[in-house]
C-alpha cells in the first residue's frame, strides 16, 4: 500500500501544470522537427550526404540531450536505432561500439563501487575519517569535506554523495540546526557536494565522464591515458580547488556552531553498531587496493576496463560478493547512455560531420589554440551547469576532436579539456546528484550560491587554465 | 406556502410534512435514516426550481407542521391551508430491495439523497464508543453502528445497481471518528480505489479530520473528488457542551486547519463543511459561514431536527424566519469570494449555497445559471473528466522526481 509521503500534490496554478504536461510532447515534436529542418535543406557542399544526415541526428540528440526530452539513455538508444536507419553507419558497426571498451570500465568501476557500499566498507571509511576529524565544528567541516573529495578518488562521486548524505543528515538532526536559517547546516552539506565534485576529477573513478570521454577519444583517434596519467593531470587541480573550496566556504558561511560533541556521539554510536570490520569488508578492501594498484602499474599494457572487470570476477570469486548485492547499484541507463554516446560520437567523426560542424562553430569563432581552449573549457563549464555532464561530453567531445584537427592540437588534450570542466559544477541542483542531494536537504536555496558558486567556478577556471598551459606540457599534453 | 423554492425547502426541513392517510401504507416513498444521524425518517421531494428536499415526516416535531402530502392520481401535491404545489416525489430506488453478493440487503449499505448514494461502510463512530458522541447524533441508536465494517464487493456490488438503474450520479463515503493519525483514510482507500476502478464517477468523502496534512494530499492522490470535514457548530463552548468527542480528540481548531489545507489542494468548491443552523445563535453560525469562505471552503447548511432517539430531542426548533438571513449571507459571501457553487449542490439533506441563491436577491438566481449544465450528461463527463485530469496535473509520485533528476 502507498505511504502519504510517497505523493506530493502540486498546487501550482493550473496553467502552469497544463504548459508542463505539454511540454514534453511539444519538445518531442521540436527535435523531430529539427531533424527534419536539417535533412530537408540538404547537405552542405563541403559535407557529403552520410555526414549531413549524421549532423541531423546530432542535431536531434542534442536537443533531447539539453532540453532533458527523454531520459538521456534512452536518447543514446535513439541515437544507436537512427545511425543505421539513416546509412550513416552499418548496423553492426553502429551496435558494435557500444561494446567499447570505456563502456566495459565503467561498468567494472560501477561494480566495485556496489561491493564497497553493499560489503559497508565505504560508510565504514566515512564514520572512520568523521571520528577522527569531527571534534570541533570547524574540524567536523573539514572532516565532511575532506572524506567526499578522498573517496570520490576510488569511486563515484554520485555514489560517494549518496553514501554521506544519510550520514550527514543523521549529525545534523543530532546537533539540531534549523533547516531554514542555519549557515552551518549550509556548509556541511556544500562540503558533501562541493568534495565530492572537486574530488571526483581527480581520477578516472570519479565520475563516469572521464571514460566517456576517453572512450569517444578512443574510437576516433585510437589514442588514450592511462590511469596514472589522468590522475597526474588532474591531482594538482583537485588539491589546489579544495583549498579554493575551503576559502569561499569559510568566508560565505560561517560557523555559528560552538558545540559538535552531539554529533561526534552519532558517529560513536554509529561505529559501535558496525562493530569490528567483517571478512567481507577485508576482502573488498583487499581487492579494491589491489586494482588500484594494477590500474596504476599495468593500466596501460592489460587496459583499464580488462583490470577492472578482473577485480569483479575475482569479488566473486572470494564470496566477496553475491550478483543480487550489486545488481542494484550498477547505473545501467548510464552505461546504456555512454553506448549510444560513443556510436553516435564516431558516428560524427567518421562522417565527416564533426569536422564540418566544427568548421561553422568553435573553429570560426577561435583564432588560434588559446582560444580553441578558452572556448571549449568555457562551453563545458556552461553546459554542465545546464545538463547532466555526461550529454555535456557527448555534445563537445566528438567537436572537440575535430576543431583539434584544424589547430593543429594534440587531439588527446580534448579529453581532460572537455571531462574536467564538464564535472565542475556549483551552483545549481541540476548540475550534478551531489548538488541535488545538497538541495534535498532544505538547508540551501539557489540565492544562497549565486555568489559563492560563481566564485568557485571563475577560480576553477582560471586554476584550470593555468594548469593547461603551464603544468600539462609538462607531463607532455601540450596544444 | 411560499412561492421561494429556497424558503420552502428551509421551511419543509424545519417542519416536516404530515402524510396523508392514504400514504400511509407507501413505504416505497419514504426513505429511512441511514446516511448519518442528524437526518429523520423523510420523504424525498423535487420541489419546483429543481429544488431537492428531504423533509422530515414520523416525527414528534412533524405532527403540528402546515405541510401536508397528498396524492391526486399519479400526482403529487404539497399544501399548506388553502395553496396547492405539485411536487415530485423521489422515491425509494428499485435496488433497496436487493442483496448484494454475501447477502446484505442494499438499502442497509447505500442510500440514495437526490444525485448521491450515501454509503458509510465504517462499523461504528469511535466517538460513540467512548461515549462522547455529538448529542444531536442519533447513529448508534438506529442501527449504523454494527460488528463489522462492510466489505469492499457489497459496496461495489450496491453501487453497480444504484448505477444500473440511473438513480444516483456520485458516490458520497462517510463514516464516523476513526481513532488513528489517518482518521480513517487509510479505512476508506480501498473503497474509493475499488469504485473509481469500477465507475466512472465522482467521489466525495466525509471524515473527520486527520492529524498530519500529508493524509489529506493523500485522499486526494487516491482519487477522491470532494472533501468534508464537518465542524458543524462554530461557538466553540456550545461545541464543547454538545460534541465533547470533536473537541477532545480531534479539536476544533483542527477542523478549521485541515479544511484550509483540504482547499489548498482539492478544486475550487469541493471542499465542504457542514454547519448545523438552530444549535447556535445566529450570529455565530454566520461567523462561521465567514470562516469557512475565508479560507475557500464552501459552507453547507443543514438544519437541526431534535430527533426523539437524541438527548436534545426537547430543544427548541430554529425558526425559519428567524433563520433565513444565515443562508441569504452564506451566499452573498460564497459568491464574494468566488467559490464554485456547481460541484456541491442538490443535497436534499442540507442547503448548499447553490440553493442559497434564492434567499438573496431576484438578481442573484441568475448564479445558478450553470446548474443545469452541471447537472446534464454532458456537463457531468466534463466535471469527471476536469476533475480526473487535474489530478494527474497535480499528483506526483516522490519516485519519479527522483527518476527525472537523473540521480
Amino acid at each position: 500500500m502507498a505511504q502519504p509521503s510517497s505523493f506530493v500534490v502540486d498546487t501550482r496554478p493550473i496553467w502552469i501544470l497544463l504548459l508542463q504536461s505539454v511540454r514534453q510532447p511539444l519538445l518531442l515534436a521540436t527535435g523531430a522537427a529539427i531533424y527534419f529542418a536539417v535533412r530537408s535543406v540538404g547537405p552542405p557542399v563541403d559535407l557529403d550526404p552520410a555526414g549531413h544526415r549524421a549532423l541531423a541526428v546530432f542535431a536531434l540528440c542534442v536537443f533531447y540531450w539539453v532540453f532533458d526530452v527523454l531520459p538521456l539513455m534512452i536518447t543514446s538508444i535513439l541515437a544507436i536505432i537512427l545511425l543505421p536507419l539513416t546509412g550513416v553507419l552499418p548496423a553492426k558497426e553502429a551496435y558494435a561500439l557500444f561494446g567499447s571498451e570505456a563502456v566495459f570500465f565503467i561498468l567494472g568501476a560501477f561494480i566495485l563501487a556496489a561491493a564497497m557500499m553493499k560489503s559497508g566498507l565505504s560508510a565504514r571509511l566515512a564514520l572512520m575519517i568523521l571520528s577522527r576529524f569531527g571534534h570541533e565544528p570547524i574540524s567536523l567541516l573539514r572532516g565532511i569535506f575532506v572524506l567526499n573529495a578522498t573517496m570520490s578518488f576510488f569511486m563515484s562521486e554520485h555514489a560517494v554523495a549518496a553514501m554521506t548524505f544519510p550520514i550527514l543528515v543523521e549529525l545534523i538532526a543530532a546537533l539540531h540546526l534549523p533547516a531554514s536559517r542555519d549557515s552551518y547546516g549550509r556548509a556541511l552539506f556544500l562540503a558533501m557536494a562541493w568534495g565530492s565534485t572537486i574530488g571526483g576529477v581527480a581520477t578516472l573513478l570519479g565520475g563516469a565522464r572521464a571514460p566517456l570521454a576517453l572512450g569517444i577519444l578512443r574510437e576516433v583517434t585510437g589514442d588514450s591515458y592511462s590511469f596514472t596519467e589522468w590522475a597526474a593531470l588532474n591531482v594538482p587541480l583537485t588539491l589546489s580547488l579544495s583549498v579554493a573550496a575551503w576559502i569561499v566556504l569559510r568566508t560565505f558561511f560561517p560557523i555559528g556552531v560552538l558545540d559538535v560533541s552531539k554529533a561526534e556521539q552519532a558517529v560513536e554510536e554509529r561505529l559501535m553498531k558496525i562493530g569490528r570490520m567483517t571478512l567481507q569488508e577485508r576482502l573488498v578492501a583487499g581487492v579494491m587496493i589491489a586494482t588500484i594498484a594494477c590500474w596504476i602499474v599495468l593500466g596501460e599494457s592489460f587496459g583499464l576496463a580488462n583490470i577492472a572487470l578482473a577485480a569483479v570476477v575475482v569479488l566473486f570469486a572470494i564470496g566477496a560478493v553475491q550478483w543480487r548485492d550489486v545488481e542494484g547499484y550498477v547505473n545501467w541507463g548510464l552505461i546504456l547512455m555512454y553506448g549510444g554516446a560513443i556510436s553516435l560520437g564516431s558516428a560524427l567523426h567518421k562522417s565527416g560531420a564533426a569536422t564540418w560542424l566544427a568548421d561553422q562553430t568553435i573553429a570560426s569563432w577561435a583564432s588560434g589554440p588559446v582560444t580553441v581552449i578558452l572556448l571549449i573549457t568555457a562551453s563545458a563549464v556552461l553546459l554542465t551547469e545546464m545538463m547532466s555532464n555526461s550529454a555535456a561530453v557527448a555534445i563537445l567531445m566528438p567537436l572537440s576532436i575535430a576543431v583539434a584537427g584544424q589547430f593543429d592540437i594534440d587531439p588527446r588534450l580534448m579529453a581532460p579539456l572537455v571531462a574536467v570542466p564538464a564535472g565542475l559544477s556549483f551552483i545549481l541542483p541540476i548540475g550534478t546528484p551531489a548538488n541535488a542531494m545538497a538541495y534535498s536537504s532544505g538547508y540551501l536555496k539557489v540565492s544562497h550560491l549565486i555568489i559563492p558558486g560563481l566564485i568557485l567556478h571563475l577560480t576553477a577556471l582560471v586554476i584550470f587554465n593555468l594548469l593547461v598551459w603551464f603544468y600539462w606540457p609538462l607531463l607532455g599534453v601540450a596544444s | 406556502m411560499s412561492p421561494n423554492p429556497g424558503f420552502l425547502k428551509l421551511d419543509l426541513a424545519i417542519r416536516g410534512i404530515v402524510v396523508d392517510d392514504s400514504l400511509r401504507g407507501r413505504n416505497d416513498l419514504f426513505h429511512a435514516p441511514t446516511v448519518r444521524g442528524p437526518v429523520a425518517r423523510s420523504v424525498e421531494l423535487v420541489l419546483p426550481g429543481e429544488v431537492l428536499v428531504s423533509a422530515p415526516v414520523d416525527e414528534a416535531f412533524t405532527t403540528d407542521s402546515p405541510y401536508s402530502l397528498l396524492q391526486e392520481a399519479d400526482r403529487f401535491y404539497l399544501q399548506a391551508g388553502d395553496e396547492r404545489a405539485e411536487v415530485q416525489i423521489v422515491g425509494a430506488p428499485g435496488y433497496y430491495a436487493k442483496k448484494t453478493r454475501s447477502g446484505l440487503p442494499m438499502w442497509r449499505i447505500g442510500s440514495s439523497y437526490g444525485p448521491y448514494l450515501a454509503i458509510n461502510p465504517a462499523s461504528r463512530c469511535a466517538f460513540s464508543a467512548k461515549g462522547s458522541q455529538c448529542q444531536f447524533c442519533d447513529a448508534s441508536t438506529q442501527g449504523v453502528d454494527r460488528d463489522e465494517p462492510i466489505p469492499v464487493e457489497d459496496v461495489v456490488d450496491t453501487v453497480r445497481a444504484a448505477f444500473a438503474e440511473g438513480a444516483i450520479d456520485f458516490v458520497y463515503l462517510h463514516i464516523g471518528y476513526v481513532d488513528s493519525e489517518d482518521s480513517g483514510v487509510r479505512f476508506l482507500e480501498p473503497y474509493v480505489r475499488a469504485i473509481k476502478r469500477h465507475f466512472d464517477t465522482l467521489v466525495a468523502v466525509q471524515l473527520q479530520p486527520p492529524r498530519d496534512n500529508r493524509w489529506i494530499d493523500y485522499i486526494y492522490a487516491i482519487g477522491v473528488d470532494a472533501l468534508s470535514y464537518s465542524i458543524q457548530i462554530h461557538d466553540e463552548e456550545i461545541l464543547k457542551s454538545l460534541c465533547v468527542g470533536r473537541v477532545e480528540q480531534v479539536g476544533r481548531q483542527r477542523y478549521y486547519d485541515a479544511l484550509a489545507h483540504a482547499a489548498q489542494i482539492f478544486p475550487n468548491g469541493t471542499v465542504w463543511s457542514d454547519l448545523i443552523v438552530g444549535l447556535e445563535p445566529t450570529e455565530s453560525t454566520i461567523a462561521g459561514v465567514d470562516s469557512l469562505v475565508d479560507m475557500g471552503v464552501l459552507p453547507v447548511l443543514s438544519v437541526f431536527r431534535p430527533l426523539g432517539d437524541t438527548d436534545l430531542r426537547d430543544h427548541p426548533m430554529p425558526d425559519t424566519a428567524e433563520v433565513a438571513p444565515v443562508f441569504a449571507h452564506m451566499f452573498e459571501r460564497v459568491r464574494e469570494a468566488g467559490i464554485n457553487i456547481n460541484w456541491v449542490r442538490d443535497l436534499s439533506f442540507a442547503v448548499t449555497p447553490f440553493e442559497a441563491r434564492y434567499f438573496s436577491d431576484p438578481d442573484a438566481a441568475v448564479s445558478g445559471a450553470l446548474g443545469p449544465l452541471y447537472r446534464s450528461r454532458l456537463g457531468n463527463l466534463a466535471v469527471r473528466n476536469l476533475s480526473r485530469l487535474r489530478r494527474r496535473l497535480r499528483v506526483r509520485q516522490v519516485n519519479d522526481s527522483f527518476g527525472s533528476s537523473n540521480l
